[in-house]
Order: structure tokens, then C-alpha cells, then sequence
């Protein structure tokens, strides 16, 4: 073996070691941490965002008066012809399913379709219960109207806002999406804070009867609404505050406009040190009585104010006049008040839209947590997408293990909340509750994932600094092991002749001089 | 069940729908038909289901002087029954809990202190009852919105805020305002009692307590960690006469305390003081501060004390706030007249004529002991009106001798009182004129039981020490507790503990008992706390040993050389009377590296490494030859180097040649 040839062995492994085993160590040795999110899973997810769900309530069919054996494979079959007429966002149906004759119906949590043989057809939906009554006559049930009338108030009335929100997609930009975002509402969170404020333009005393009036007007609903929002609430007095209204006292004819720009409500929502994510305020403003009463409202003198509702944030309640001296505002002033509030209420929660109205709340608040469930899921899985969109786009930013921890808890989460919601055998109301909570918590744990605070501060971390430490190191390395390698190829042959000889003189030499040595010793 | 307490609900609903019609950028206005005096609404008022049209108003006359004027409406019904629905009555005095008074004390020297202080109390609550129980209300009236639900849920049973900055000259001012237990040490000072069910727990509600109050003063409190955080033994105690309310049983109260010395005290932590008052600086005695005034003190201190009590389940918060600060008069005045300095006209010199003077020499007189000045003067406002919301109404105090004269300015006339205090009423401006012919002539000042300073000694960044003075002026012996924390990188020797009398007195004398936790590096803080007696007339020093630690590279502020601030030792008198004082801050010299070090290692080990590497691989690669076979390829391979010699050489020649046949000759 010619000793150049040795030589050049010897080169090229130390630039093969360098290149192959070195540099791939010294990546990975230094790379950032990215733990392997289900990117696809998530974006498949997002691309068909109900896809695995089909949302199924119950229903029991029972008949007072007439027995229909089959009746209620009739209404089955009408609702589904009902429901298969509209495309729909979110697949969705009911289960008809007869009362048997044993079973004990609770009125409060499971929906009973009740049939009366009445003098004429029509409809009934009580207020307390989550019933349905259809009034049906002789000729209908010989012309065999009965189960087409059912399944249409069924599906007409009582789930009328699935049937406006699964099935009536209006909305143009995204089939795949529920569409409820009013401007108005306040995303949803299991608890909530109510901040009720009595502000005054000056700094005399002033007292309310708040106590007393919240008691009798006010917990009523927050039981009523405990299932889907429990609320805390404060109530205070805020004196030498009155929004600068005051400013509109010198314009002339103020507008509403000039009212929606002068309006400060920053004191007002920057001093919250609530434990919960969302807090709606109602804020009661009396101007102070040098600034004179505002003209622009338009008050009577029973009702000396006019409610205004700012979106995302809460009412405000403007009254014309400035308060008497040392005044105490009444019950009888509050309770107009928290009621014209609490209507408000169910807008900033999205309950109602203008139009609807709270006629049969049983229903619709069980309606609005089916929405609400679903609407948690999308927002969930769109903190997912943003997760992964943004970690694909900064390919600097780390990964770490509790992110990928939360996306597969959250994804687990999703996955138990779809299959209680399609399961046909149960959808009674604790089971509605169940989904609903299990939203919630995908939602927050999706938002945990996402904002997850090492991979920001990671992300400003530049890769030249990595560059600058190594480089002192690498820099000469790499030049010696690839100079030498060039060297060592670019030896010309006609030296191999001469080196050849040379090499074994060379290495005579070298094996004669250690001989020579052991001679001496 | 449900079905009853729905039924209210849905029965008022059922009649009502608001509609909203308007929507513009920011507002929606419910449609105005709908928005008044429908007697839809009044149903739920009355809670009866009577007919709207025959409904007749009359109301009274509006006449603000009148106090019996009541807003009243009538609604007719069906019948002959009258309701009538009163939305404002004034029948009872609304007063709340909330007091407060500007104590005025002119100092020696012309210096003046200006105490505010404001006391108020929050509504009842109610312990066990949680926020989210469907009757659980919350009220603010005069308590601070902002304070209370940190303290509930950091479990907070007292809570006590100190911004101080500048120096008490004790020896010539005398004794702190309220014995000292209403001003911290330089910078932030913060301790609390928290309730928790471990020590742990009790220091995560601290730290979130920190945080909180950080956002809330816009301060650095959130800088408190574990690292400054001591839980007292014997200091910071709270009074005696106070028990400290437990609302579960099975918890503990644990009381934590930590500061931050030297912190910059400024406008944005006054504005928040004031934003909790009630009269939020717009009226009463609080309308007077300003943050460049008070700011401008030689002395300021701003502190907040807020403490539970609990009459069996009902409790309330009780909270103190003072804002007390120390001006020099005259500067303060000339600063008012003249907010630029300029330099005095050579005609308004006062110089002492008794020297030579003239428009370039001048020996200034002593100040003079004639003033006369409002406070509007000092403060750059006048008081707007009292505060209304309490039975006491605004109070002004000036505590001085029988030299000084005070009025109280209402419009242009002057008022006096025998005992020199003023209640401000109503809403008028007023103003205080004080004015002595003899400022030096003053309230008795009350003198300090101990004086101490302490201060570090030693040179070198490996070790220093610290030596703390005491000194008793009185002819009574002091009781008292001497409280220190010092970070870890002081690594105290409390062997070296030495003391220094000229009275020959020994450490056991003074010292009669010593709580002492050592510091764990980045887990805890040097705790010391000494119980000591100082006998009558008597100076001694303390002193002990430390060696200065080497922090991590990370650890070093971004002005590491300016030093590292060491908090102020607290020190509570006990006997003869109570009172509280603190030294002043340190500040310390850690060695510094030089932070482009780390850098110069790398590239200087990497250096080295190439060399090494290098070396090995020509070894390895390069080919090997004996000298003998080098020298001959040389020779072999005639290169440009070699011709150049041969030339050369031949040229030698010739010259040599030449030379010597010139020798020859």
C-alpha cells in the first residue's frame, strides 16, 4: 500500500468523522427541543371541525288519549325528512323513542313530546318544563297530519336554536363553523364576574339599596343560570366619576356617536383583580350637578335614565339628572334597573338575540348549552391549529414535553365530550352538563398548550449566538481537517514514484532507527 | 322546585322583549318606545299585572335646598289604590366610615412635617360563605375595590406597605411620626399576615400577594421571592390587642415580611394611594397632594396598613393610610416662586455685614426666623372642600408653639381656634396661613430612646463586615429587638460577633437572647434577630464578619457595579416606651467579572484545542521525511529561491574576486 494512499485514507475518514458523525452530534447536541405535535391529526380536525360529531337528543312521544303504536317511528322519519331538507353545519337529530308505560318521565331533565286530542291542532311549550304539548284533532289523525305536525314543532320550536345554528348556516365564510358571535357577547366561561357600579359625577354620599333588590331580583336568576355560568358578584359606589360625561354637557345636542367616543370606561375596567376570566359590568352613572343634566337622554320621570349597551364590556345605565342631595337610591329605582340589565344579560351571554325572547327558557338554555358545548370544541381546536401553525413557523422555537402533554390531554378531551354528545342512549341533561364541562376544560388546556411560556422566551434566543460560541472551535477544525484533506488528494502521482521510494527508505529508516537503539541498550 | 324560582323570572320575560334596533360603533340603544316609563316595567316594581294606559304622573318639585323634596311618581291604577314609587329617599344622613387629618408640625432648622392621614373601614362580610353562592354579594363603599379581593384570596389577615425615601434626621427632628410605625426603610418594605394550612402554602399566597400589590402600585414588589423573604420572629409583631381572625380552623396565621431596599419611590405609586381613598384627591384633604410636591420632600413616607377584625362570622377590613413627608420651607417656597433656580440679584443678597462684602463676596446671614406663608404656597393647591361622605368631616392640625399663629383661609377672610385645628366644611376652598416670628421657638420635640447606625466596614471583595452602633442618650436603660435580614451572598461568621464598649461591657450583657437562621444560597436569608438592653448612657457597637459570595454569571443585575442595596435593620424599642426605627440601607461591593470572560475562555480553549488537533492530524497526514532526503529535494528541486542564491553567490564571487585582485595590485 502506497503511503500517499495511506494518507489519503487517513483524510478523508477524518473528514468523513467530521462531516457524518461530528456534525450530525453537534446539531443535535445543540438543536432546541421540539417535542412532535399531532400536526396533521389537528389540522385534518380543523379542516372538518364536526366531522366525527352527531349531536342526538331524545325525545320520549307519549299519548294521553289514543294509543299510536308506531307513532313514533312516523315522527322519527318526519324529522329526519324535516332536518335532511337544510344543509347542515353540525349533523344533528332526534331520537324518538316511545315512553314506556312504567317509566317516570322527569319533566325538568328529559324532553317529553306529549300528544292531546284537542278540538283543534296546535302547540304548547311551557315555561317550566321541558314538555311539549301538540293539540291534535280527529281529521288530523285521519288524514295522518299527527306526525309531521310533531316532528315540525319539535324541531320548529322546541329546538329552534339548533335548528337556526346546526342546521341554518348563514354564513358565507366558513361552512365548517357555527356562527353566534354577535358583537355583543362575551366569550363564554364557566364562571363569570358581575361588577355593579353606582358612579356619581361628585363626592356626596350616596346609598343604594342593592342588598335587598339583588336578593329579590337577581339570585333567582343566578340559580336559574348555575347549570351554564355561576357568577360572583360585587356591587360599588364609585364616587367623583361619571365617565366624562360631564365633557358632553357643553356640546350642543350631543349625538349618540359623540356619547360612544367620550365615553371612559378605562378606571372603570382596569382595577379588576377578579379570580375569573370574564366580568360583565353594569355601571349606574349620575352626572354631577354642575355639569347639568344630559340632555341627550331620553328619560321620563319614572324612569329617569337610558340603558346602553357596550359591547364586550356591559350596560351602562345613564340617568339625566344629577342626584339629589344625600340621596338613597330605592328599590323602586333598582329593580327596573337589574331587570332592564338581566335582559341585557342574556345578550352579553348570547342566550338571546334581540328578537328571541325568554319564553321557554328550560329549552333554550338547554339549547345554548348544546351550542355552547360545540362552539367550545371549534375554539378549542382552533387553538390547536394556531398552536401548530405558529411552531411550524418558527422552526427556532422550542417544543417543550407539557405542550405535547396538553395537546394529547386535550385532544383526549375532545374525543370523550364527541362521544357523550353522540351517544343516542343518553341525552338527558346531566350528560349535557358533562359535555359542556368537558369543553371547558378543553378549551383552557388547549389555551395552557398554546401559551405555554417557554416557547416565546425560547424564541428569542438567536441562532448567530449558537454560531458565535461554536465557531472558535469549529472554525480552525474544520479548516485543518478539510485543507488537509485537499492537500493530501492534489499530491501530484509523479511524486507517488519518487515518494514510493522515498516511503520505503523512509520507512527503513524509521523501522532501522528503533533497531539501532535496542542495539545500543 | 326549579320551576318556582323560574317562574318570576319567566313570567316578567314573557311579557317583555327589549329590542334593539340601533347598533353604531360602540353603543346600542334599546328602541327608545320601548325604553321608557312603560308600565311593563313597573309591574315587576310593584309586582302587579294592572293595565298601562291610565297611568298619571305627578311629581314633586325638584328643590335641592328643601330637604324633604322627595322625586316621587304616582301611578294610578285600576282603583282607587295609589303606590307610590319613591326612587331616591333621603330620610337618613348617608355618612360612612372614613376619617381624615392633615397634621402640620413645624421642625427645627425650618423644616415642616406634613402628616395625612385617612382611616377607613370596608362593609361586613361574611366568613364561610362562598363568592359563588347564588345570595353572596359583594359591596364597596369607602374600602378600595381594588384591595379587597387580593386580600381574600391570598388569604391576607393584615397587610402592611411601606414606601419610605430619604433620611429622619432624628437627632434634630426627634422621634418618627407615630413612633415610627408608619414609615419603612429606604425604598419597599411589605409584611403580612397570611393564613394558610402550611408554610408552603402561606408563602405562595405571599408571593401572589406580592405580585398583586405589584400591579396594583406600580412598583417592583413582584421582585420579592424567596430569597428576601423572612417570617419574623419577634419583630413586625402584631398588637397585642388585636387577635388575628382564622376563618378555617384548621389553618395557621404565619406572618412574612420582605423589602426592597433602596427602590425608587415616585408619582406612580402615589397615584394609586390616592386612587384608593373615596374623595380619589378630588376633594377633602387628599386634593392637596400632588405628586411633584410631595416628592420633592426631604422625607417622604407613604404607607398602608389594613387589618381584619371579625365580630364572631361578620368581618370587616380596617385600613390606615398615611402619607407623611418633611419639607425644608424656604427651599420650598423659592422653588414655588421660582421654579427655574436663578441666581439671587446682587441687591436682594442678605450678606453678613459684619464680614467683607461686596457684588462677588458674600457670607450669607443665618436664615432668618421670620416666616409667613399659606400652604397653598407649599403645596401648590388650596384644600377643595371637605370630604362629604363621613360623619367627621376634613380636619387641618397645626402643632405648634405659642410663636406661631395659624388661620384658616376661607375665600378672603381668616379664622383662628384656640387649640390651632380646623374642620373644613362644605365645599369651599380653604387655606392655612401660618406665619411665627420665631421658628426656632417650637413644640417640644419628643426625643428618640436609641440611636443606631450601622455601616460596613472592611475592604476587598472577599470579605467585609458590619458594624452596627447603638446609643442610648437617656438615663433609662433600653429593651429592644435589633431585626436583620441579609441576602446569602453575605455569608455572615456570627462567631465573629465582637462588641465595642468603652463601658467594658461584654456580649452577654447586652445581648440577652439571639434568634439566628442561617442563609441557604438562593433558598433563604440571613434572619438575625437579637434581643437587647442598652443601659443608660451608654455607646456600644456590634460587629461581625462576612465573606462576600460569587455569584452566578446570570445572577448580577444589569448595573452590576453599581452594588448591591442591603435593607435597612429594623429596630423596635420596647421599654421605655414603644417605638420603631431602621438604619439606613448598605450598599455592597460584590467582585464583578468581567463579562466578556466567558466569551474569551471559549476562544482561547478552542485555540488551544485547534493547536492540539492540528498537530495530531499533520502528523498523521503530512508526508514523513529523514532531513537527509528533505536537504536532498531541495537541492534536487532548483526553485526560484535557489537561483537566486546561486546568482547571488556568483555575484559574491566576482566581487570577491575583484577584491582581491584589487588587494593583489
Amino acid at each position: 500500500m502506497s503511503q500517499l494512499f495511506l494518507r489519503r485514507v487517513v483524510a478523508v475518514w477524518f473528514a468523513a468523522i467530521y462531516a457524518l458523525i461530528g456534525l450530525p452530534l453537534w446539531y443535535k447536541l445543540t438543536t432546541i427541543y421540539r417535542a412532535p405535535l399531532p400536526g396533521e391529526y389537528v389540522s385534518s380536525l380543523r379542516e372538518n371541525m364536526h366531522a366525527d360529531v352527531h349531536v342526538v337528543v331524545p325525545v320520549y312521544v307519549r299519548s294521553d288519549t289514543y294509543k299510536f303504536p308506531d307513532i313514533h317511528r312516523a315522527i322519527q322519519a318526519q324529522a329526519d325528512a324535516l332536518l335532511r331538507s337544510k344543509p347542515s353545519t353540525i349533523d344533528w337529530s332526534l331520537q324518538v323513542m316511545p315512553a314506556e308505560k312504567n317509566q317516570t318521565l322527569d319533566l325538568e331533565s328529559d324532553y317529553v313530546l306529549t300528544l292531546v286530542l284537542d278540538d283543534f291542532t296546535g302547540y304548547a311549550i311551557p315555561y317550566d318544563s321541558k314538555e311539549t304539548v301538540v293539540f291534535f284533532d280527529d281529521t288530523a289523525v285521519l288524514s295522518n297530519d299527527v306526525p309531521f305536525f310533531a316532528a315540525q314543532t319539535l324541531i320548529e320550536h322546541t329546538f329552534a336554536a339548533e335548528w337556526t345554528h346546526f342546521s341554518g348556516s348563514t354564513s358565507v365564510q366558513d361552512e365548517n363553523t357555527l356562527d353566534i358571535d354577535s358583537e355583543m357577547v362575551i366569550s363564554y366561561s364557566p364562571t363569570m364576574h358581575l361588577s355593579l357600579s353606582l358612579l356619581t359625577g361628585d363626592g356626596r354620599p350616596v346609598a343604594w339599596d342593592i342588598e335587598s333588590t339583588l336578593n329579590q331580583y337577581f339570585t333567582p336568576l343566578r340559580r336559574f343560570l348555575s347549570p351554564l355560568v355561576n357568577f360572583t358578584v360585587d356591587t360599588s359606589i364609585l364616587p367623583f366619576n361619571d365617565l366624562n360625561l360631564g365633557s358632553l354637557h357643553d356640546v350642543q345636542d350631543p349625538s349618540w356617536q359623540d356619547l360612544a367616543h367620550s365615553v371612559d370606561l378605562s378606571e372603570l375596567s382596569s382595577i379588576n383583580h377578579y379570580r375569573e376570566k370574564n366580568v360583565v359590568n353594569l355601571a349606574i352613572v349620575f352626572p354631577s350637578p354642575e355639569a347639568g343634566q344630559l340632555a341627550f337622554i331620553n328619560a321620563t320621570q319614572d324612569r329617569p335614565w337610558q340603558s346602553f349597551m357596550v359591547p364586550q364590556w356591559g350596560a351602562l345605565v345613564v340617568n339625566k339628572e344629577a342626584l339629589p342631595d344625600n340621596a338613597r337610591i330605592t328599590q323602586d329605582y333598582l329593580a327596573p334597573v337589574i331587570y332592564s340589565f338581566a335582559c341585557e344579560l342574556f345578550q352579553f351571554l348570547g342566550l338571546s338575540s334581540e328578537k328571541a325572547d325568554l319564553s321557554t327558557p328550560y329549552t333554550t338554555i338547554d339549547s345554548f348549552k348544546r351550542i355552547m358545548t360545540l362552539k367550545n370544541l371549534e375554539q378549542g381546536v382552533e387553538t390547536l391549529w394556531s398552536l401548530v401553525k405558529l411552531t411550524n413557523q418558527f422552526p427556532q422555537m422550542s417544543v417543550p414535553k407539557r405542550v405535547l402533554a396538553d395537546v394529547e390531554r386535550a385532544v383526549e378531551l375532545r374525543l370523550q365530550a364527541v362521544e357523550l354528545i353522540n351517544d343516542p342512549k343518553q341525552g338527558n341533561e346531566a350528560i349535557w352538563n358533562e359535555a359542556l364541562r368537558l369543553s371547558n376544560d378543553f378549551v383552557q388546556v388547549c389555551e395552557r398548550a398554546f401559551f405555554h411560556k417557554e416557547m416565546v422566551q425560547q424564541n428569542f434566543f438567536p441562532q448567530e449566538h449558537k454560531i458565535a460560541v461554536y465557531l472558535p472551535l469549529l472554525g480552525p477544525i474544520s479548516v485543518i481537517i478539510f485543507t488537509g484533506l485537499i492537500k493530501a488528494l492534489r499530491e501530484k502521482h509523479g511524486d507517488d514514484a519518487e515518494d514510493h521510494l522515498n516511503g520505503k527508505k523512509s520507512l527503513k529508516f524509521d523501522s532501522d532507527k528503533p533497531l539501532q537503539s535496542e542495539d545500543t541498550s | 322546585m326549579r320551576a318556582n324560582l323560574v317562574c318570576l323570572w319567566a313570567f316578567i320575560a314573557a311579557r317583555n322583549s327589549i329590542a334593539v334596533n340601533s347598533i353604531d360603533d360602540e353603543l346600542v340603544i334599546p328602541n327608545e318606545t320601548e325604553s321608557a316609563g312603560s308600565a311593563d316595567q313597573t309591574c315587576s316594581i310593584l309586582k302587579s299585572s294592572n293595565s298601562p294606559e291610565n297611568n298619571t304622573y305627578t311629581v314633586g318639585k325638584k328643590e335641592r335646598e328643601e330637604p324633604e323634596i322627595v322625586e316621587e311618581l304616582e301611578i294610578g291604577l285600576d282603583g282607587d289604590t295609589k303606590i307610590n314609587a319613591v326612587l331616591f329617599s333621603n330620610e337618613t344622613i348617608i355618612k360612612y366610615p372614613f376619617g381624615e387629618e392633615l397634621t402640620l408640625k413645624p421642625l427645627p432648622r425650618n423644616f415642616m412635617l406634613a402628616s395625612f392621614a385617612f382611616e377607613l373601614q370596608s362593609n361586613n362580610f361574611t366568613v364561610g360563605k362562598t363568592e359563588s353562592a347564588y345570595d353572596t354579594y359583594r359591596h364597596y363603599t369607602v374600602f378600595p375595590k381594588a384591595l379587597s379581593p387580593i386580600l381574600e384570596y391570598t388569604q391576607t389577615r393584615q397587610l402592611h406597605l411601606r414606601f419610605t425615601h430619604g433620611r429622619w434626621d432624628a437627632e434634630s427632628w426627634g422621634q418618627l411620626p407615630h413612633n415610627g410605625t408608619k414609615s419603612g426603610g429606604n425604598g419597599v418594605e411589605l409584611w403580612a399576615v397570611v393564613e394558610a394550612g402550611s408554610q408552603h402554602e402561606a408563602f405562595e399566597n405571599w408571593i401572589m400577594l406580592a405580585n398583586s400589590l405589584s400591579g396594583l402600585f406600580c412598583s417592583s414588589i413582584n421582585f420579592i421571592d424567596v430569597e428576601k423573604t423572612t417570617y419574623p420572629v419577634s419583630s413586625f409583631q402584631p398588637a397585642e390587642e388585636r387577635t388575628i381572625p382564622i376563618f378555617n380552623s384548621s389553618n395557621q396565621a404565619y406572618l412574612l415580611r420582605a423589602a426592597l431596599a433602596n427602590e425608587p419611590i415616585c408619582t406612580e405609586n402615589l397615584t394609586p394611594f390616592l386612587k384608593l381613598l373615596p374623595t380619589r384627591g378630588r376633594s377633602g384633604i387628599s386634593s392637596l397632594l400632588d405628586g411633584h410636591k410631595v416628592f420633592d420632600s426631604n422625607w417622604h413616607s407613604l404607607s398602608i396598613d389594613v387589618e381584619t377584625s371579625c365580630n364572631g362570622d361578620t368581618c370587616q377590613y380596617q385600613m390606615e393610610e398615611n402619607i407623611e413627608m418633611v419639607f425644608n420651607v424656604p427651599n420650598s417656597l423659592a422653588r414655588a416662586d421660582n421654579p427655574i433656580p436663578k441666581p439671587v440679584r446682587d441687591s436682594d443678597l442678605q450678606c453678613d455685614e459684619s464680614k467683607p462684602h461686596d457684588s462677588w463676596e458674600c457670607f450669607p446671614l443665618p436664615q432668618s426666623k421670620h416666616t409667613n406663608f399659606q400652604l397653598s404656597k407649599l403645596f401648590g393647591k388650596k384644600i377643595l372642600g371637605s370630604n362629604l361622605i363621613s360623619e367627621n368631616p376634613s380636619k387641618v392640625c397645626a402643632q405648634v408653639s405659642d410663636s406661631w399663629t395659624v388661620y384658616v383661609g376661607i375665600d378672603d377672610d381668616l379664622f383662628a381656634t384656640d387649640d390651632n385645628c380646623f374642620t373644613i366644611k362644605n365645599d369651599q376652598l380653604h387655606d392655612i396661613h401660618l406665619k411665627s416670628d420665631n421658628t426656632a421657638h417650637l413644640k417640644e420635640c419628643e426625643d428618640v430612646p436609641l440611636f443606631v447606625s450601622r455601616s460596613l466596614t472592611g475592604y476587598g471583595q472577599d470579605s467585609g463586615g458590619l458594624r452596627t452602633v447603638f446609643s442610648n442618650p437617656s438615663n433609662e436603660s433600653v429593651q429592644a429587638i435589633y431585626f436583620e435580614s441579609l441576602p446569602w451572598y453575605m455569608r455572615l461568621y456570627l462567631s465573629s460577633l465582637k462588641i465595642e464598649s468603652d463601658a467594658g461591657l461584654e456580649i452577654g450583657d447586652v445581648i440577652k437572647s439571639t434568634f439566628y437562621l442561617p442563609a441557604i444560597d438562593r433558598e433563604r436569608p440571613t434572619h438575625l434577630e437579637f434581643n437587647i438592653t442598652i443601659p443608660a448612657e451608654t455607646t456600644l457597637a456590634l460587629t461581625y464578619q462576612f465573606d462576600k459570595a460569587l455569584l452566578k454569571y446570570a445572577e448580577y443585575p444589569p448595573d452590576a457595579n453599581h452594588g448591591f442595596e442591603i435593607e435597612s435593620a429594623l429596630v423596635t424599642v420596647l421599654t421605655p416606651i414603644h417605638y420603631e426605627m431602621r438604619t439606613t440601607t448598605l450598599l455592597l461591593s460584590l467582585s464583578t467579572p468581567d463579562f466578556s470572560m466567558p466569551y474569551n475562555v471559549i476562544i482561547l480553549t478552542s485555540t488551544v484545542m485547534g493547536l492540539a488537533f492540528g498537530t495530531l492530524f499533520n502528523l498523521m497526514v503530512k508526508k514523513l521525511v529523514t532531513i537527509e532526503e528533505a536537504d536532498k529535494k531541495a537541492s534536487a528541486k532548483v526553485g526560484l529561491k535557489a537561483k537566486l542564491i546561486a546568482k547571488l553567490k556568483k555575484l559574491k564571487g566576482k566581487g570577491d574576486k575583484v577584491n582581491q585582485l584589487k588587494k593583489d595590485q
